[in-house]
């Protein structure tokens, strides 16, 4: 595993010769050794058409290919930073809360409105993401960023869980998502307008809640 | 305003013990209500997830009845407040502040209303007249009061730091620092501090809050006294 | 009312606050026994006892200031606080530390440094927008998030430096691989793909320590002195620009000051 907690802000990524890692762009904050950080064209991996996917998806979050030897620092924006392993799961996840991740993991997009229908649809627009969320597939870690640090909620499917959508940060697991309004939820719950939604997940798996109704 | 049995039948520790719905904090930032259909007051859109099942019904802050409607005007005190109940486990949050539990015996706690996060239903909420603090802080002449027995969820940006007041060792605080305050205290501004600089600048403490009496005083480790630096 | 349950976090009094350390990682107690420190203003969020707070050049003063205070472009954001008692400093929320140096000394970005004692003396450091502090002593400063030491030799993102002690001041190291090469050149020319924000670090050699924070936002800055105009003083360009109000000027009614600057309005 290469991160390793410094802080709550910080981690460490070991970066060893072909190994990379991706990290958003100018999340370095510190590095030993020859280690190069290159831009991504294209945001990531999976080529042309995989980048276009993630443009019209407003996922496109610049990313950077980290490569060499040594360790690098990561913080960014003073965010919490919170280190999730995978082990051949999926991690659904906003790419803007992707502050690094290892190159073993397979990204793609996912079109979040396929399992809530039309109310699917909405969830993309009022966590202000697009319809589409970035998915992480493999066996490695990832370093997600939350707005004031982040708890788990177990999902199990005798427990379904209600989440603000501003508050969700990500999650893994056999879960569905579906957007629901919910009875008085309507002009209290969230803030603003268009908000009288909750995401609501069920089936088997953990869902990661920032403590902030605050996009990042 | 509700009272459990419970309330009328056990004694003021019991009473706290069994107050219905538990306040806990996961992690500093996120307060966790575990809830058996009863019910507690929480700031609008403050929940952040729920398990098991919930109703949400909007309310009105600066107190019940229509005394506390005609404070709420003259005060411009507006916390919207929302009423949660239900079964399940309730998440609150907001704007990753820190969040400090204040157990209620039957004491009075002042805060300002922007820095109240949840109250059980155990706990009153009105308004009080503060005089020349809120002014200077721009939170209007008027704060919340939280009284009853219960416990509340007050909320600081950083980790608050809980000051004693006594006789013997009365306590001056930055206004900007102030949170709330709870105990038989009294409160008179200040500007006892020489600036006297060689331009002749002001700025800094040039006024600050001094406390008397027997109580509590919670200051947070900024001066900012809106959060979301809505300064 | 000796008794809240509940209560989360510990109550303090005057007896069980600390001398000259954290109360937590947010809030920094000083003790003062008829003793004196600097301190940024602002800072200050409470205090037990008798305490007076003089700015920066008022009289009595003049023999501490000609000692440990040498930088006169910050004199207006300093106060002196003396008397006795116990008063607590913090700095928006910000992680707050103490040091202390033994006949050493140590840069720091000024607007990280809270409050020094007089034993050491402050003076501007020759990399604009840092603070040399020479002697022995204890002195507070704030980062956004925790602080993290590093040995060199290390590159480090310029925004997430807080300061250096002993080791060589740094220099600027630029990653030449990005703009070089075929994609390099298309990403000079066509701007495609943009920077990855990480061509330029300060770069560290010697033996020392490095003091980084855990973001790369920096805290709002205090408004820096400008350097003298003078030919080989780095930096010496006058005060930056877009400040509506040049520090050190005198300040007229109805200007907002500290909060103005610290605000940026």
């Amino acid at each position: 595993m290469p991160f390793s907690e410094i802080n709550s802000k910080m981690v460490e990524a070991t970066v060893l010769p072909g190994q990379r890692l991706f990290s958003q762009r100018g999340a370095m904050l510190a590095y030993r050794g020859e280690v190069s950080f290159t831009p991504n064209l294209q945001g990531g991996q999976g080529g042309v058409m995989s980048m276009i996917g993630r443009r019209v998806a407003n996922e496109d979050t610049p990313l950077m290919t980290v490569e060499g030897s040594g360790t690098v620092l990561f913080g960014h924006g003073g965010h919490h930073v919170q280190i999730i392993n995978l082990t051949g799961d999926t991690l659904y996840v906003e790419a803007d809360r992707l502050l690094a991740f290892e190159g073993t993991l397979q990204q793609g997009t996912m079109f979040m409105g396929s399992q809530g229908g039309v109310m699917g649809m909405v969830r993309g627009q009022i966590s202000g993401q697009g319809l589409f969320t970035t998915t992480l597939k493999g066996h490695g870690s990832v370093a997600v960023m939350a707005h004031g640090g982040v708890f788990e909620v177990p999902v199990t499917p005798q427990r379904p869980v209600h989440v603000d959508p501003q508050a969700y940060v990500a999650h893994h697991g056999d879960v569905r998502n579906k957007l629901s309004t919910a009875l008085g939820w309507r002009d209290m719950v969230g803030r603003g307008s268009g908000e009288a939604f909750q995401l609501e997940l069920s089936g088997n798996g953990v869902v990661y809640v920032q403590a902030s109704e605050e996009k990042l | 305003m509700r009272l459990h049995p419970q309330d009328l039948l056990a004694g003021p520790c019991a009473r706290y013990l069994h107050s219905v719905a538990m306040f806990r904090l996961q992690g500093s930032k996120v307060l966790a209500v575990d809830m058996t259909g009863d019910a507690v007051k929480a700031k609008n859109g403050s929940m952040v997830a729920y398990d098991g099942q919930m109703t949400f019904k909007k309310m009105s802050g600066g107190g019940e009845g229509i005394r506390g409607m005609v404070t709420r005007r003259i005060t411009g005190e507006q916390m919207t407040v929302m009423e949660v109940s239900g079964h399940g486990t309730c998440w609150f949050a907001d704007r990753a502040s820190e969040i400090n539990l204040v157990g209620l015996q039957g004491d009075k706690l002042y805060v300002e209303s922007s820095n109240l996060l949840a109250t059980d239903a155990g706990l009153r909420t009105g308004t009080s007249f503060t005089g020349l603090r809120g002014a200077s802080q721009g939170n209007g002449l008027f704060t919340t009061t939280v009284e009853g027995h219960g416990q509340a969820a007050i909320m600081s940006d950083g980790p608050a730091v809980v000051l004693r007041v006594s006789r013997q060792y009365p306590l001056t605080v930055d206004p900007g620092a102030y949170i709330a305050h709870q105990g038989n205290l009294s409160q008179s501004f200040q500007s006892g501090v020489t600036f006297r600089t060689f331009m002749g600048e002001g700025g800094g403490e040039a006024f600050q809050i001094r406390f008397e009496g027997d109580g509590l005083v919670y200051v947070q480790p900024s001066e900012r006294n809106t959060i979301a630096g809505d300064v | 009312m000796s008794h809240y349950p509940g209560a989360g976090p510990t109550v303090h009094d005057p007896m069980t606050l600390p001398s000259d350390d954290n109360v937590n990682n947010y809030t920094f107690c000083v003790e003062l026994k008829g003793s004196q420190w600097f301190l940024q203003k602002g800072k200050m969020i409470a205090y037990y006892g008798q305490m007076d707070f003089n700015g920066i050049g008022h009289g009595r003063l003049d023999g501490l200031i000609r000692t440990s205070f040498h930088s006169p472009l910050h004199a207006s954001d300093w106060v002196v606080a003396q008397g006795s008692g116990k008063m607590l400093l913090a700095d928006r929320a910000f992680d707050v530390n103490s040091y202390d140096l033994e006949d050493g000394n140590l840069t720091i970005r000024s607007g990280n440094l809270l409050a020094f004692q007089p034993s050491l003396a402050l003076k501007q450091s020759i990399v604009p927008g840092f603070l040399t502090l020479i002697g022995t002593g204890k002195f507070v400063a704030a980062s956004n998030g925790p602080v993290v030491f590093m040995e060199p030799p290390i590159r480090v993102d310029p925004q997430a430096l807080v300061g250096w002690a002993d080791c060589p001041s740094p220099c600027h190291h630029y990653d030449h691989g990005y703009m070089t090469g075929l994609m390099g050149g298309l990403r000079a020319m066509t701007g495609l793909g943009g920077a990855s924000g990480e061509e330029h670090q300060f770069e560290f050699v010697g033996a020392g320590t490095v003091l980084l924070q855990s973001t790369e936002v920096l805290m709002a800055e205090q408004a820096v002195g400008a350097t003298p105009q003078q030919a080989g003083v780095p930096g010496g360009h006058g005060a930056p620009t877009g400040h509506p109000q040049q520090p050190g000027a005198p300040r007229l009614p109805g200007q907002l000051g500290d909060l103005q600057r610290r605000f940026g309005l």
